[in-house]
């Protein structure tokens, strides 16, 4: 894949150019984002390592910064990929594109060090400004979120001038074009301070919960109703009409959905229903999602077979993988996982706990990561002219060891949850020595032990798809080019 | 119980409506489905022509 | 009539059309929905706590008071109650130096980036204790063990005192770094946190007055 640009056989196509540059970069803080999640599983088992050196809170800090990064690089990198075949016209403007990509790169690398040199500041805004602005998920500093604004701006620009040079407008990029719109838009209502803590997190969550719950998996339902005429050659017209009903169960129940993170911050009573029965119905899409993955797969393959083909009608296998686990990963992490605790009965207890964490691993794994490496590999093969791609060793051993990996991080976090759950909440009523007791447990120390193997098998699941993306465009290109010679 | 007294500490026109187990969220769910019994009969009205 | 084969379920627009009406009009509701809320969640006056009308998120100068949680049988779980005044820091403050130092406090909670390790209403990282109710936290009150170990007489000074020194109080193997917070840092972190505990967070963490029952009655097992 790092070579996959210099070798290029991209035809000129420029677009595809890019989000190659997008993939790659993603594919880097993917590792970081693992590795310093590595290293907080291993502060939980042992406190003292790196302590006053990189803090639990600086390794956490990288590592759900590096995940949210990587995977808006990955999406714009998709959208790039997928805009000339859904246009059919040029992207507009590919040298502000890559500005844009330098600008965003070197801002990252510059918040990433400050991070890990500077980490905190004193009480003072220039702190927010400058050096952390101290809120989950959105720590980049003021400036970084300004810098954001402007490089997403010049993206959107990008995709909305050539969906309206394209002559047919399809249906994917119709949602495509709306979804980022609402998706950018978003970040605004994280870039403000306030004193006052309960108005802080309502609007953190419009940003946080109307991403991850809304307008990201909207994408994804795009992305997938691409990938699967790109790799199965599924009918245009049934998946366009799944992908809007997937928009009208997502949105839905997503939006108001957002209740179920208002039922304890301060916000009023009737949010609990809100919340709990519009959350409730978030998975009915994801398993919606899922059916129609798989039910064009077997459709189109049996065509296939009726035609007397033999063979899979994957034109790329690895890419098929994961995105047949995206829409299981998707259903079971975000969906069951989430199900849960979204009820305010469940939820009164729960919030807060190490519950949180093992829905916040598969679903981000379950629903984003598995689809956009799929995406990695569909540029892979465009970009050596492989026509059809096979799995190899190597992918097999990523994506077999990075789902067991992380599934088996949700299931140590949810036993350390349901632990946390009983003992420090339940029985002990929470505060300071309730929640130590139940840190103290062993079946809760056996937990973090637990996910930091699993944690360990992820990661080298993740060496196994990086040498996997490294090598596998060459090796099946230069088969081509033998056989051809053969033949 | 069926219908709760009132709890919420403000009132407001979502506090009114949210009188007893679920009549928020299901007024809520209700008026977001209506609609597509119209959207329903007029696309089948266009299908047939 | 004409056609009975004609379906709208498999029709496009017809899924279009039903995808935007409901993606635009959940939207307005939540848009109205948050009118109402953000109203409900703006922070009260300092005449309200004085008049005892109830707030959400009550005044700044909520500091100047008690404050404890109390089970509502009208509601089903416990509310923060405003109590009788008490000194925070050794004096009363006015509603000006209040808000400059919730002001001071909230930017130190992001600065130091708080939430990374702890949860503050329950949201945050899950290595530290959640901070939503620290103030009424017996175990830093007076006669409980955290207050003890600091050797200070009241618990707004504990407080700032382990603030200012974590690393020197360890009462976990898993200890809190020193992020360098002043001491005025730590005034304001403290007068954020007990500005927390008064914010209504509808029984959030439940039961939470029973570990200050079971503290009282001679401890838990948790200690």
């Amino acid at each position: 894949m790092l070579t996959s640009i210099k070798t290029n056989q991209f035809e000129g196509n420029k677009s595809k150019e890019l989000a190659m540059m997008y993939f790659r970069v993603a594919l880097i803080l993917f590792g970081a984002q693992l590795l310093f999640g590595l290293i907080a599983a291993f502060q939980f088992i042992f406190p003292g390592f790196l302590f006053e050196v990189l803090d639990f809170s600086v390794a956490r800090t990288v590592h759900i910064n590096a995940l949210v990064v990587w995977m808006l690089y990955a999406m714009i990198g998709s959208v790039y990929f997928l805009m000339p075949d859904e246009t059919g016209v040029e992207t507009v403007n590919i040298g502000l594109g890559k500005l844009a990509f330098w600008v965003l790169t070197a801002a990252v690398t510059v918040v990433v060090l400050v991070f890990l040199l500077i980490q905190v500041g004193s009480g003072t805004e220039s702190s927010i400004w400058l050096i952390n602005e101290g809120r989950e998920y959105l720590e980049a500093p003021r400036w970084a979120d300004i810098g954001i604004v402007v490089v997403v701006l010049i993206f959107y620009w990008n995709v909305f001038a050539t969906f309206m040079k394209a002559k047919v407008k399809t249906g994917i990029m119709t949602v495509m074009v709306a979804n980022l719109m609402a998706l950018a838009g978003l970040y605004l209502a994280g870039m403000f301070f306030t004193d006052n803590i309960s108005m802080d997190q309502y609007w953190w969550w419009w940003v946080i919960h109307l991403w991850v719950e809304a307008t990201w998996e909207v994408f994804v339902g795009a992305l997938a109703a691409y990938a699967l005429i790109k790799l199965i050659g599924a009918k245009r017209e049934i998946v366009e009409m799944w992908l809007w009903i997937e928009v009208l169960m997502l949105f839905g129940s997503g939006i108001l959905g957002l209740g179920h993170h208002y039922f304890w911050i301060g916000t009023p009573e009737y949010w609990w229903e809100i919340g709990a029965l519009f959350s409730a119905l978030e998975p009915v899409p994801l398993v919606a999602m899922f059916v129609h993955v798989l039910y064009d797969w077997g459709k189109e393959q049996g065509a296939a077979h009726a035609k007397g083909e033999v063979g899979s009608v994957m034109k790329n296998g690895p890419a098929m993988a994961w995105i047949v686990l995206n829409a299981f990963g998707n259903f079971l992490g975000a969906g069951i996982w989430g199900f849960f605790h979204t009820l305010p009965q469940v939820n009164i207890y729960t919030h807060g706990t190490q519950f949180t964490a093992a829905h916040g691993h598969l679903a981000f794994f379950g629903a984003y990561a598995t689809i956009l490496v799929g995406m990695m590999y569909i540029g892979i093969q465009y970009a050596y002219g492989i026509k059809v791609m096979k799995a190899t060793f190597k992918s097999k051993m990523g994506v077999f060891l990075i789902a067991f990996g992380v599934m088996g991080m949700t299931i140590a976090l949810t036993i350390a949850g349901y632990e946390q759950v009983l003992i420090e909440r339940a029985e002990l009523g929470g505060g300071w020595n309730a929640f130590f007791t139940a840190q103290e447990m062993p079946w809760y120390i056996q937990a973090q032990l637990w996910r930091a193997i699993m944690g360990v098998v992820t990661f080298v699941g993740f060496i196994y798809l990086v040498w996997d993306m490294l090598t596998i465009g060459k090796a099946q290109a230069s088969q081509l080019e033998n056989a051809a010679v053969v033949a | 119980m069926l219908f709760e007294s009132f709890t919420d500490v403000v009132p407001s026109f979502f506090g009114w409506l949210n009188q007893g187990p679920m009549t928020l969220t299901i007024f809520l769910h209700t008026l977001i489905i209506l609609p597509m019994f119209w959207i329903y009969h007029s696309e089948k009205k266009k299908l047939n022509k | 009539m004409a056609n009975k084969n004609v379906s709208v379920w498999s029709s496009i627009p017809f899924w279009r059309r039903s995808a935007a009406w409901v993606t635009g009009f959940a939207s307005i509701l939540l848009v109205w929905l948050t009118f109402d809320s953000v109203g409900q969640i703006t922070m009260g006056t300092d005449a309200d706590i004085q008049k005892g009308v109830t707030k959400r998120v009550p005044a700044p100068t909520v500091i100047n008071y008690k404050i404890g949680y109390k089970m509502s049988a009208k509601r089903g779980h416990e509310v923060p109650t405003i109590g009788e005044k008490e000194l925070f820091f050794g004096k009363e403050w006015s509603p000006k130096e209040a808000a400059a130092l919730l002001h001071l406090g909230k930017l130190t909670s992001q600065s130091k980036n708080c939430m990374d390790c702890h949860t503050l209403l329950g949201n945050g990282a899950y290595y530290a204790p959640d901070l939503t109710k620290a103030w009424i936290d017996p175990a830093w009150q007076n006669g409980g063990p955290l207050q003890g170990m600091t050797g200070k007489n009241t618990e707004e000074e504990a407080m700032a005192e382990f603030l200012q020194h974590p690393s020197q109080y360890s009462t976990h193997a898993r200890m809190m770094p020193n992020l360098g917070i002043t001491a005025d840092e730590a005034k304001g972190l403290v007068a954020f946190l007990k500005h927390m505990s008064s914010i209504d967070t509808n029984g959030f963490p439940r039961n939470f007055s029973k570990t200050v029952e079971t503290f009282k009655a001679g401890g838990s097992h948790a200690h």
